[in-house]
């Protein structure tokens, strides 16, 4: 059902048509009929707006979003991640509220300079870091918030999934738009989150990759704050069970990433239980039907955005330093006599 | 090394053209073009600076430009029998067309059929019934009818391949080795394991593509030593680190993987028309999700009745006409490949205690 406006729906653009609009953004928005009747599709391919049009009903297609500026009260930026701070920008100096997909920005300066350019235009800037609505999350969060477990010691979080997304444009590997690759992409929710449960950027200690110039597929960072150490591997090259535990002073959390309505508790007396989280989310859809609405009510003044963009400045900024300080992880297979004679 | 050579990999997101395309970067010695399919496979190769271009073997428009330019091209597409015939011709037509000026064929020792003892390059290809093996066999008629054409075509017939980011022979087996449910198959797996570590492989096919004495000719590549089934079993399982195999009486493999066919296929159709609804009830409830995992689990620990006969196979592809046309001198025997084999799974968490895959 789709959740109830009480003003007058905004004009939205969806800017770009690729895969996430196509998987998230697009369904989501057809549950809001309202919204939908007024969306306009923005993308330079003119057969893939058509495309998507056809399929969720959307009315109005355009090759630019400079075209129907006159028209928007906001807009979602789905497009390349090098694209998400010009567009953005541009869209928020004119007093148009953007969503904008994950990462933010390419730097925590760009992003920074997103945050202020919303604030002095007073427009919303959301950012879709769809994560922080898992139940299984917040649930950490208000554990170690409230102290029930104690003060955290040690977070391990480990994703590994065979990268399969069915990226249109390929910008995830063209090294003119883009060098980064896993810790960007997937990491900017396991770092987002991590701050988020810390309260607060941590330390980097060491940063490893297997970029040689190009996207990394696999990343691993550990860092330290207040005590509490933590490591992070992601993966692009294997499949193993995406898993978290936060272990504290009176117990710990652990769980499957995306087994996000129930978490694995053990508190003081060694005892683990599963806890199942109500949850109005029981898809991926679900959970972008609610940032879309979330979204469309913080454009109407009813409600803060679930995750505006200055809450993810932390997470982008230490992203940055794990890209900065990142040496390449010791990868002797590749030390074979072809190489060594081309050397 | 010549400064004027630009290779073009097709199937360059697979394991062994990804293989070349990094080896050939690596080295700097020859320009490379990675020909991929879908940009979702590039993950692997976007790590390193090289040129990924769309190159689907089933679209000559996309094959002539990916040729554009080249001098070589290490044709590696495999997938479905489709594929790899139409594939080979449409690639073979595009190179002849452009005056390649060298065409390297990735086949397989697949193409002998069900052979026993020695074989080398002169052993009639034959049919048994495997998709895969009679695809290529097919695929290596084309080339030898655009050799006869003036196309100068090598064919590389690998063995057993292993080593990182192999699927079959390192990443699925090392799932099966981990599951505790692997075994020793007695009377059934003393059969020759021809393996191959993928460098060994690698260098072996650039030097056939760098000889003037290959173009024509077909070649054997396998390691420098072999073992039975079994023994492969049992030194990949030592290298992990994993208790001791047990040993599983032959009747009862036998019985287990034809109990599994019917499983099997029904799994293949599910899979194949239901996915997405599955995921979800998956996604949706506990319990299904750990019935699909279980069973998910029995599948992959159960060998086919073909890997049954793979394993009992008493041939050895020997590789004398590699060593003396090409210089041909594989490198790694079974325990340094599997070291570094070992040290990749680790790499990318698949040999770690934590992320062992759910029982």
């Amino acid at each position: 059902m789709p959740e109830h406006l009480s003003t007058k729906p905004p004009t939205i653009a969806c800017i770009g048509c690729g895969a996430i609009a196509e998987r998230y953004y697009l369904p989501a928005l057809a549950r809001h009929p309202s919204v939908l009747e007024k969306l306009i599709l923005v993308d330079r391919d003119d057969a893939r707006a058509r495309a998507m049009a056809d399929q969720f009903n959307v009315k109005r297609w355009v090759p630019d979003y400079h075209a129907a500026l006159d028209e928007i009260d906001a807009a979602i930026v789905a497009l390349p991640t090098n694209l998400h701070h010009p567009v953005s920008m541009d869209l928020l100096t004119r007093g148009v509220h953007v969503l904008c997909e994950k990462p933010l920005a390419e730097s925590a300066d760009k992003a920074r300079e997103m945050v202020e350019a919303a604030g002095k235009a007073g427009v919303v800037l959301a950012a879709n870091y769809q994560q922080r609505l898992f139940a299984s999350f917040i649930k950490v969060k208000q554990l170690l918030d409230d102290g029930t477990l104690g003060k955290p010691r040690a977070i391990t979080y480990r994703v590994g999934e065979v990268f399969a997304w069915p990226t249109v444009s390929g910008f995830y590997f063209n090294a003119q738009t883009s060098a980064r690759g896993i810790l960007r992409d997937r990491g900017a929710h396991v770092l987002d989150i991590i701050c988020w449960w810390l309260g607060g950027k941590p330390t980097l200690i060491v940063s490893q990759n297997d970029s040689f110039g190009g996207s990394e597929a696999v990343a691993c960072v550990q860092f330290e704050h207040d005590g509490c150490t933590g490591e992070v591997k992601l993966s692009w090259l294997s499949k193993f069970p995406c898993w978290y535990e936060v272990a504290c002073e009176r117990g710990a959390v652990e769980g499957d990433v995306y087994d996000y309505r129930s978490i694995l508790l053990q508190t003081g007396s060694g005892r683990q239980r599963r806890l199942a989280l109500p949850t109005r989310e029981k898809l991926y859809t679900d959970i972008a039907y609610r940032i879309v609405g979330n979204f469309v009510r913080a454009v109407a003044g009813q409600e803060a955005p679930i995750v505006p963009g200055a809450d993810v400045l932390n997470s982008i900024e230490f992203t940055d330093e794990c890209y900065a300080a990142a040496t390449r992880f010791d990868l002797p297979w590749y030390d074979i006599p072809e190489v060594q004679h081309g050397r | 090394m010549a400064a004027n050579e630009t290779f073009l990999i097709t199937g360059a997101s697979g394991f062994i053209g990804g293989w070349l395309v990094e080896t050939l970067r690596l080295s700097g010695a020859a320009d490379v073009r990675a020909g991929i399919r879908r940009w979702s496979s590039a993950v692997r190769l976007a790590r390193f600076p090289v040129d990924i271009v769309a190159c689907d073997v089933l679209d000559p428009e996309q094959i002539a430009q990916a040729m554009d330019g080249v001098t070589h091209v290490i044709h590696c597409v495999s997938g479905s029998p489709e594929a790899i015939v139409q594939g080979t011709a449409n690639a073979l037509e595009v190179a002849h067309k452009l005056g390649i000026r060298r065409f390297i064929h990735l086949s397989t020792t697949e193409v002998y059929g069900e052979p026993s003892g020695e074989v080398d390059e002169t052993y009639t290809l034959q049919s048994f019934g495997n998709p895969y093996g009679d695809a290529k066999i097919e695929a290596e008629k084309l080339c030898w009818q655009y050799h006869d054409k003036g196309l100068p075509v090598t064919v590389i017939r690998p063995t057993i391949v292993y080593g990182p980011f192999s699927g079959t022979w390192t990443v699925y087996l090392a799932r099966r080795l981990q599951s505790g449910q692997w075994s020793i198959f007695e009377g059934r797996g003393e059969g020759v394991c021809n393996l191959v570590y993928v460098a060994d492989l690698v260098t072996g096919i650039l030097l056939a593509a760098r000889s003037d004495q290959a173009v024509g000719e077909a070649f054997n590549l396998s390691g420098p030593e072999t073992l039975s089934w079994n023994d492969y079993f049992r030194r990949f399982n030592a290298a992990l680190g994993l208790p001791e195999l047990a040993t599983k009486p032959p009747s009862r493999a036998r019985l287990r993987s034809t109990v599994m066919v019917p499983v099997r296929m029904t799994a293949r159709v599910v899979r194949d028309n239901f996915e997405a609804p599955v995921k979800r009830v998956a996604q949706r409830f506990r319990p299904a999700k750990k019935l699909m995992q279980v069973l998910e689990q029995f599948i992959v620990t159960t060998p086919r009745l073909s890997e049954l006969s793979l394993y009992n196979r008493q041939a050895t592809y020997v590789t004398h006409k590699a060593q003396d046309v090409l210089g041909y001198r594989p490198r790694y025997d079974v325990d340094a490949g599997l070291d570094l084999t070992v040290q990749w799974l680790r790499h990318v968490g698949l040999a770690d205690e934590h992320n062992q895959p759910e029982q």
